[in-house]
C-alpha cells in the first residue's frame, strides 16, 4: 500500500508541472494590425454600480460609435457597490484581463493599488493620446491625483472641494418653524434637536450610523485613522486627532446628545441610514455636499431636504480622487484605452450614451442640453458621477440651466487642504497598520457615535492605538510628509 | 521495468475502484494540492505584475516572516487566540454531547413520523446563513424593539443594551452555534445508530438490560469510532473560527470585541482596507499549520489508546 503511493508521485509531479506550464503559456501576443474601424479591438471595462439589465444592449450601440471613431468596442462589466473593491482586488491579484477599471479613494483604493502595481502609469499616454482630458479637466484633479509625481488614473471632472453640510428633513423644519440659518457647529444644533425630541418621539433627532464621525478641522493622512494635520497648520506636524481639544469637545457633545436620546440608541452598530431615510423618520444628519445637492437628495428620498454648511469647502485628496478611471497594468491595448478615456471625457455623445443609454429608448432629448428619462431607463440607471466628465452630461428638466457653471464656480472657490497631493506610502508600516485598523474597528464607531463615554473610552483607545504602533506610523508619515514638502516648495 | 510494470498491473487490477476515486482525486489535485504552491505568497510582499498571476508571485520580493508579524504584534494576539481556542473547545465538547444525546433520543422515539418532524426541525437552522441568523438574534436582542427587552419591560427590569455589553456574549455565541449546528451532527450520529445490528439490542433485552444500560453498553461503544473521527477532524479546525458567527451575529459591535474577536475576524479587519494578500495568506498558513500539528498529535494520542479508532 505504502509503496504504491510513492510510485504515484512521479505522475503527480508531472501533472503539476504540465498544468503550471499550460497556465503560464496562456497569454498570447496581440496582433498589431488591430484597432481600426474595420477590425476594432475589444476593451474590457469594469466599473462600479448595481448591474443594469440593458448594459450589453447599450454597449452594442456604444461600440458601433467607438469602432467608427477610434477603432474599439466596449465590453462593460458592472460590479455592485459592496462587492466592487473585493472583486477587483482578486481580479487584479490573479491577473484577469481588464483594460479599464473604476477606482477611487473609497472603492478599490486608488493610492494603494497604484503602489501595488495594479494600474498602468499614464504620464506618456496622457501626453500623447489624452490631450482632450488635460484640456478639459481642472488642473487640480490631475495634480492632486499624482502618486510620487506620476499619474495612474483619470479623475472625473466633477465637484472638486468637499463641503460638509447639515441636512434637515424639511417637513419637520416647516412643521415646527425652526430656524436653520444659524446652525453651523454641532453645539448650535441643540435647541432644534430638543424641539424634535420633545414633539416627535418616533423620529431620530440626529441620525448617526456607524460610519459617521463628527467634523473636526483636520486633514487626515489616511481616512479614518486618527492622525492628521490641523487645517490651519503652518508647521505640518502630524498629530493624533483623538488627542486634539476639538475632537474631545466633539465627542463629549456627541455623548451628551446620546444620553439625552438625540442619537439612535444603536448608532454604533447601524450599517446605514437608508431605512431611516426612506421612511423619513429623521430630522438632521451630516453629509458631504455639492452644488444643488438638495435637489438630488429631495428627488432620491421623495420628500424635501434642505441643508446648511457645517464646514468650509476644501479640496482634499479624497475629494479629488472621489471617482477615477484607470488603465489596468496588464491591458493589452493601453493606447486604445487612453483614446477611449479621452473620448469619454470630451465627447458629449459618447458620454451621454454611456450615462443614459440609447436615445428614444432610455431617454429623450428635450433640448440641446436637457433630456428626460423614459420608462426604459429603469433598465439602464447608471451612477453618473463614476463614469467620467460630469459636466458633459445632459441636464434633467428640474436642473437649473447654470448647473455646470455653478460647479465651476464652486471648484474655483474651494481652497486646498494642507495634505492635498501628499500620498502616504504605507509599505514600511503594513504590520502596524493592520494592528491599528483592528483597534480602530473596536473603538471608532462607539466613540464617534457618542455611544460610550469619551472620558473612559478615549484614554483606553489611545493606549491601545499606541500599543498597536500608531506612533511608528505617525513618525513614518511625518518623515515622508517633510520630504514631500521639501520637494514641493 | 519491474516497478513500472507492477504499477500498471496494479492499475489494471483495480480499474473499477480507481475509476471511482478518480473524480475525488482530481478534485483534490486541482483544488487542494495545486493551490498549495501558493503558500509561497505568505513569505512575499505580493505586487501585481502585468504578466499575470504566476509572474506576480515570482517577481514579488521575499520578505521572510514579515507577513506573520501583524498576528503577534499586539496584545490582541492573546485575546484572539484565547477566544478562538476556548470557543472551539466548548463547541466541540458541547456539540458532541448534545448531538449524540439528540441522536439517541431521536432513535428511541417510537413514533417514527414525529421523529422525522423533530429531526427536520433541528436540521433546518443548519441551512440558514449567518447573516440571517444574525438578524434573528437581533430581533431578540435589539435595544428598542427586541423581544428580550420587551419581556424585561413586563417584569419591570430595565432594558439592556445587549450589543454593547460583553458579559453575556460568550453564552449567546455558544447557544447560537449549538442551535445552528446540532441538528446536522445529530443526523450523522443517527445514521450510525440506525446501522447498529438490532440483534445486539435484542440479546441485551433478553438478558434484562434496561434502556439506559443498552445505551451505555451498546449504542455509545458502537458510536465511538465515528465520534473519534469527527472530533479529530474538529480539532484540526480549532484555530479556525466561523467568521459569520463572530462577525454577523454580534453585528460587528466594537464594544464586544473582547469576547467576539477571533483570528478570522482579526485578519479580516486588519486587512480589508490594505488588501495585503501576503499577510492574509500568512494568517491562513499559520492556522493550517497549527491545525495540522494538532491533528497529528491528537491522532497519535488516540492511536496509543485504541489503534482502530485512529484516523491514520
Amino acid at each position: 500500500m505504502k509503496n504504491k503511493k510513492i510510485k504515484f508521485m512521479p505522475a503527480l509531479a508531472l501533472l503539476l508541472i504540465v498544468s503550471i506550464m499550460l497556465s503560464a503559456c496562456g497569454g498570447g501576443k496581440s496582433d498589431n494590425a488591430e484597432g481600426t474601424a474595420e477590425k476594432p479591438v475589444e476593451l474590457i471595462w469594469y466599473t462600479i454600480g448595481t448591474p443594469q439589465k440593458d448594459v450589453d444592449k447599450v454597449m452594442a450601440e456604444v461600440s458601433k460609435y467607438t469602432a467608427e471613431k477610434i477603432g474599439v468596442t466596449i465590453k462593460m462589466n458592472m460590479i455592485d457597490w459592496g462587492d466592487y473593491s473585493q472583486k477587483l482586488q482578486v481580479m487584479t491579484a490573479s491577473g484577469e484581463a481588464v483594460d479599464i477599471m473604476f477606482t477611487a479613494s473609497w472603492a478599490f483604493d486608488y493610492v494603494q493599488n497604484a503602489r501595488k502595481g495594479a494600474f498602468m502609469q499614464i504620464d506618456d499616454l496622457l501626453a500623447e493620446y489624452g490631450k482632450g482630458i488635460v484640456d478639459t479637466l481642472d488642473p487640480a484633479f490631475l495634480e492632486g491625483s499624482k502618486i510620487d509625481g506620476r499619474n495612474y488614473g483619470i479623475p472625473a471632472n466633477k465637484e472638486l472641494p468637499a463641503q460638509e453640510v447639515w441636512r434637515f428633513n424639511k417637513q419637520l423644519v416647516d412643521k415646527y418653524k425652526l430656524d436653520i440659518s444659524n446652525v453651523y457647529t454641532l453645539e448650535s444644533l441643540e435647541p432644534l434637536l430638543k424641539t424634535i425630541k420633545e414633539n416627535e418621539p418616533d423620529v431620530y433627532p440626529l441620525a448617526v450610523d456607524k460610519n459617521q464621525m463628527p467634523y473636526v478641522p483636520y486633514d487626515y493622512v489616511i481616512e479614518k485613522l486618527p492622525m492628521g494635520v490641523s487645517l490651519d497648520t503652518t508647521d505640518y506636524k502630524i498629530v493624533n486627532v483623538l488627542d486634539s481639544p476639538e475632537m474631545k469637545q466633539m465627542l463629549n457633545t456627541m455623548h451628551k446628545y446620546y444620553k439625552v436620546g438625540y442619537i439612535p440608541t444603536e448608532a454604533a452598530t447601524m450599517d446605514s441610514l437608508t431605512d431611516v431615510q426612506s421612511t423619513g423618520k429623521w430630522f438632521a444628519d451630516r453629509a458631504t455636499s455639492q452644488p444643488f445637492a438638495d435637489n438630488l437628495w429631495s428627488a432620491s428620498y421623495g420628500y424635501p431636504v434642505v441643508s446648511t454648511p457645517a464646514s468650509e469647502a476644501l479640496i482634499y485628496n479624497w475629494s479629488v480622487m472621489g471617482s477615477m478611471q484607470a488603465i489596468s497594468a496588464n491591458s493589452k491595448y493601453p493606447e486604445k484605452a487612453m483614446e477611449f478615456l479621452n473620448l469619454l471625457n470630451t465627447d458629449p455623445v459618447l458620454r451621454n450614451m454611456i450615462d443614459s443609454g440609447i436615445e428614444d429608448v432610455h431617454y429623450k432629448k428635450v433640448s440641446d442640453t436637457v433630456m428626460e428619462n423614459l420608462d426604459e431607463s429603469k433598465n439602464y440607471d447608471m451612477p453618473t458621477f463614476s463614469l467620467g466628465n460630469l459636466m458633459l452630461t445632459y441636464l434633467n428638466p428640474t436642473d437649473p440651466d447654470n448647473k455646470w457653471e455653478e460647479f465651476k464656480k464652486f471648484n474655483d472657490a474651494g481652497t486646498t487642504a494642507p495634505l492635498l497631493g501628499f500620498n502616504f506610502d504605507t509599505s514600511k508600516v503594513t504590520t502596524e497598520i493592520a494592528a491599528v485598523q483592528n483597534v480602530r474597528e473596536e473603538y471608532w464607531a462607539p466613540l464617534m457615535s457618542g455611544t460610550v463615554d469619551p472620558e473612559v473610552y478615549l484614554p483606553r483607545a489611545n493606549e491601545k492605538f499606541k500599543a498597536a504602533g500608531l506612533d511608528k506610523i505617525m513618525e513614518e508619515a511625518q518623515l515622508q510628509l517633510d520630504e514631500w514638502r521639501a520637494a514641493n516648495k | 521495468m519491474g516497478a513500472l510494470g507492477r504499477f500498471f498491473k496494479d492499475i489494471g487490477k483495480n480499474k473499477a475502484m480507481l475509476a471511482m476515486v478518480l473524480p475525488a482525486t482530481l478534485w483534490f489535485i486541482f483544488f487542494s494540492y495545486l493551490p498549495m504552491a501558493g503558500m509561497v505568497v505568505a513569505f512575499k510582499e505580493y505586487r501585481y505584475s502585468r504578466d499575470g498571476f504566476l509572474a506576480s508571485i515570482i517577481e514579488s520580493k521575499w520578505v521572510g516572516l514579515q507577513n506573520f508579524k501583524f498576528l503577534f504584534s499586539t496584545n490582541d494576539a492573546y485575546i484572539i487566540t484565547r477566544n478562538t481556542v476556548l470557543y472551539n473547545i466548548f463547541f466541540i465538547v458541547l456539540g458532541l454531547v448534545i448531538a449524540v444525546a439528540m441522536a439517541i433520543m431521536l432513535a428511541e422515539i417510537a413514533n417514527k413520523r414525529l421523529a422525522k418532524v423533530y429531526q427536520t426541525g433541528m436540521f433546518l437552522p443548519y441551512f440558514l446563513s449567518w447573516v440571517i441568523v444574525g438578524y434573528f438574534v437581533y430581533s431578540f436582542l435589539s435595544m428598542d424593539k427586541g423581544v428580550v427587552n420587551q419581556i424585561f419591560g413586563w417584569f419591570g427590569i430595565d432594558p439592556l443594551n445587549w450589543y454593547s455589553n460583553p458579559t453575556y456574549w460568550p453564552i449567546i455565541i455558544v447557544v447560537v452555534f449549538l442551535w445552528k449546528s446540532v441538528g446536522y451532527n445529530s443526523v450523522i450520529y443517527l445514521a450510525a445508530i440506525m446501522g447498529i445490528d438490532k440483534s445486539l439490542y435484542e440479546a441485551a433485552m433478553i438478558d434484562g438490560a434496561n434502556k439506559w444500560q443498552q445505551i451505555r453498553n451498546i449504542t455509545i461503544p458502537m458510536l465511538t469510532p465515528l465520534i473519534t473521527i469527527l472530533t479529530l477532524l474538529a480539532i484540526g479546525k480549532i484555530f479556525y473560527a466561523d467568521f459569520g458567527l463572530f462577525y454577523q451575529v454580534p453585528r460587528d459591535s466594537g464594544t464586544l470585541y473582547s469576547v467576539t474577536n477571533v483570528i478570522d475576524t482579526y485578519v479580516y479587519r486588519g486587512l480589508k482596507s490594505t488588501g495585503e494578500i501576503g499577510m492574509s495568506t500568512a494568517a491562513g498558513l499559520y492556522q493550517s499549520l497549527i491545525g495540522f500539528i494538532l491533528v497529528i498529535t491528537s491522532n497519535g494520542i488516540v492511536r496509543k489508546f485504541n489503534k482502530d479508532n485512529a484516523l491514520f
